[in-house]
């Protein structure tokens, strides 16, 4: 599987911070450096917020090649609108941006998340109460976790494509155009789904660069002064409160006939809680699951610029009209009618490998595994270099590794050995006097 | 053919906090072993239940799994109140739980139908004052 995080190998010490708060266990240290298993990477970040020598980063395309090219046509995520303390109002970075001499696709992104949320909404009513609650994967690393740890999850995820990828379908059709496009994410899951798109034969998004690097550059301008004020149209700013928690259910419920019982949460602690719930059948009576792995939303994602409660806060003050007119109605449907917006590929499940592919064979490797697990200290040190005690047992089973890899059980091992030595010196031959003895 | 996998969990009475523990590793267990993830899901649904159960109405107990080639065993054993009507207490919606465990959005009455209805075998036996043992079993190869 394909993934967005870096490892600058010069950076890495060998600590096993990283590892160990990686929720899917994918980060190993081999020698002394780090490897990520990539059919288990979920892009979600949690190894670069925990590594405290930025020897993790994010994948991403060059951001000052790009700049120089022109025209520069971005799409940004919502989450880069929350970032400047300069522009609190969209409108004011609208014209910066442009002024920079960017393209930036608001047009394109109004009309793209107004159709996901329709969408949305459309599929909830249409589904039967037994498949409710329907769960949205507009966070990447949602349906990455779902493929990898939840697969019986998979016939609840709404079909419907990422609103960032239709906004690159709109524009692409509304020009004609195969120019470049590059996306502005916040988090390296992003970016990854801008490589790999889930939409039919269009490639929509061709760059991915970081919320961060778009912002700093912008910020290092210094407090840019636009003239003309009346260029632009009203917003209404819908699209740009899905960076934060609960922005994408209130979309959604803003195109629903009957009020819908959503649960909204964000953080990767609280997502991995949620799934178990809903695969274990408790969440009756909820329509709409929305979850992010990052805290607080999009905002909080690890390519973002500024604080993610400071971007929070100018989120929950940015007026925003949820109030859809007749007119936005009628536009949205006839975009609907287009199929621009639903997934064309299956999810696929993407679970582990089994101890072996026959169920009695792996039955004796369970076994084995068990007996080197109660060996093993039972601290999930990390200094094995996997995440914790019962990772290592599988390895050693699976033929990665050998119970001394330990630093416990080598430990044990030297002592039983230097134990041997002491009784081995003191035994003498019998020519040899014995000491006190004249 | 392998020996059978036990596992085996003391399950706290009250203890809403760790319940989910041992059905999520019962779940693993299975998946390592290259069980189909529905039929994963299904035991992890019975002994999440079970546990549930333990802890809201039994004051606590023993869980165990005993895993085969072929098969998922589950047995919840307590040594609590017992249950005064089983027929009543297999009815969907039925329950007798604490407001404590109701509030924690437990005790809807769905628990024991819930087993029954994942489960390919399903037993309960239950005696007033001494306890009650329930008896799960999942077949693999089975839809």
């Amino acid at each position: 599987m394909e993934h967005s995080i870096k490892i600058s190998k010069e950076a890495c010490q060998g600590c096993v911070n990283c590892i160990r708060v990686c929720p899917t266990e994918a980060i190993r240290v081999v020698k002394g450096e780090i490897s990520i298993i990539d059919e288990l990477c979920v892009d979600c970040g949690e190894c670069l917020r925990a590594c405290g020598r930025s020897a993790l980063g994010i994948y991403e395309d060059d951001w000052n090649k790009i700049k120089e090219s022109s025209p520069v046509n971005i799409i940004a995520d919502p989450s880069f609108f929350a970032q400047f303390c300069h522009y609190p109002k969209p409108d004011n970075l609208e014209e910066v941006l442009l002024s920079l001499g960017f393209n930036t696709l608001i047009d394109e992104a109004e009309d793209a998340f107004d159709l996901a949320a329709y969408a949305i909404a459309q599929f909830i009513n249409r589904s039967p109460k037994t498949s409710l609650p329907v769960i949205s994967v507009y966070c990447p690393s949602v349906l990455r976790l779902i493929q990898t740890k939840f697969p019986e999850l998979l016939p609840r995820i709404v079909p419907v494509l990422s609103p960032l990828e239709i906004a690159g379908t709109l524009w692409r059709m509304k020009t004609n155009s195969d120019v470049p496009l590059t996306l502005l994410a916040p988090c390296p899951a992003k970016i990854t789904m801008a490589r790999e798109p889930q939409s039919k034969n269009l490639f929509p998004l061709t760059n991915g660069v970081t919320v961060r690097r778009v912002a700093r550059s912008i910020m290092a301008e210094g407090d840019i002064h636009v003239e003309s004020k009346a260029v632009h149209k009203k917003r209404n700013n819908r699209w740009i409160q899905w960076a934060r928690r609960y922005g994408e259910a209130r979309h959604v419920q803003a195109f629903s006939d009957r009020k819908l019982t959503v649960l909204a949460v964000s953080g990767m602690n609280n997502t991995l809680d949620i799934l178990q719930e809903l695969e274990l059948g408790r969440l009756r009576g909820v329509d709409f699951i929305e979850c992010r792995v990052c805290d607080t939303g999009c905002v909080g994602g690890v390519g973002t610029a500024d604080s993610r409660f400071l971007a929070n806060l100018r989120l929950i003050n940015m007026e925003t009209e949820w109030e859809i007119t007749p007119k936005e109605l009628s536009r949205v449907e006839e975009l609907y009618a287009m199929d621009i917006w639903s997934i064309t590929k299956e999810y696929q499940p993407r679970p582990r490998l089994p101890l072996s592919d026959n169920v009695a064979d792996a039955m004796v490797k369970l076994q084995q595994m068990k007996e080197i697990y109660n060996g093993l200290p039972h601290i999930d040190c990390g200094s094995c270099g996997r995440p914790s005690c019962q990772a290592m047992a599988e390895e050693i089973v699976r033929g990665n590794g050998s119970v001394t890899d330990c630093i416990f059980k080598l430990r044990d091992g030297i002592s039983a050995l230097a134990n041997q030595i002491v009784k081995l010196s003191e035994s003498q031959p019998h020519t040899f006097k014995r000491e006190g003895k004249k | 053919m392998g020996a059978p996998v036990c596992m085996e969990y003391r399950i706290e009475g009250n203890d809403f906090m760790e319940a989910g523990a041992a059905s999520n590793n019962i779940k693993k267990t299975l998946k390592m072993l290259g069980i189909e993830s529905a039929i994963c899901t299904r035991a992890a649904i019975v002994t999440y239940e079970a546990e549930i159960n333990l802890v809201i109405h039994a004051n606590g107990g023993m869980l165990k799994a005993v895993i085969s080639e072929d098969k998922i065993e589950i047995t919840a054993e307590d040594k609590g109140p017992g249950i005064p009507d089983i027929k009543k207490a297999m009815t969907e919606g039925f329950t007798t739980a604490s407001n404590q465990a109701r509030e924690m959005g437990f005790g809807a009455g769905m628990g024991l139908p819930n087993i029954k209805r994942n489960s390919d075998a399903f037993e309960i036996e239950s005696t007033l004052g001494v306890g009650t043992v329930m008896k799960s079993t999942v077949f693999f190869n089975k839809k």
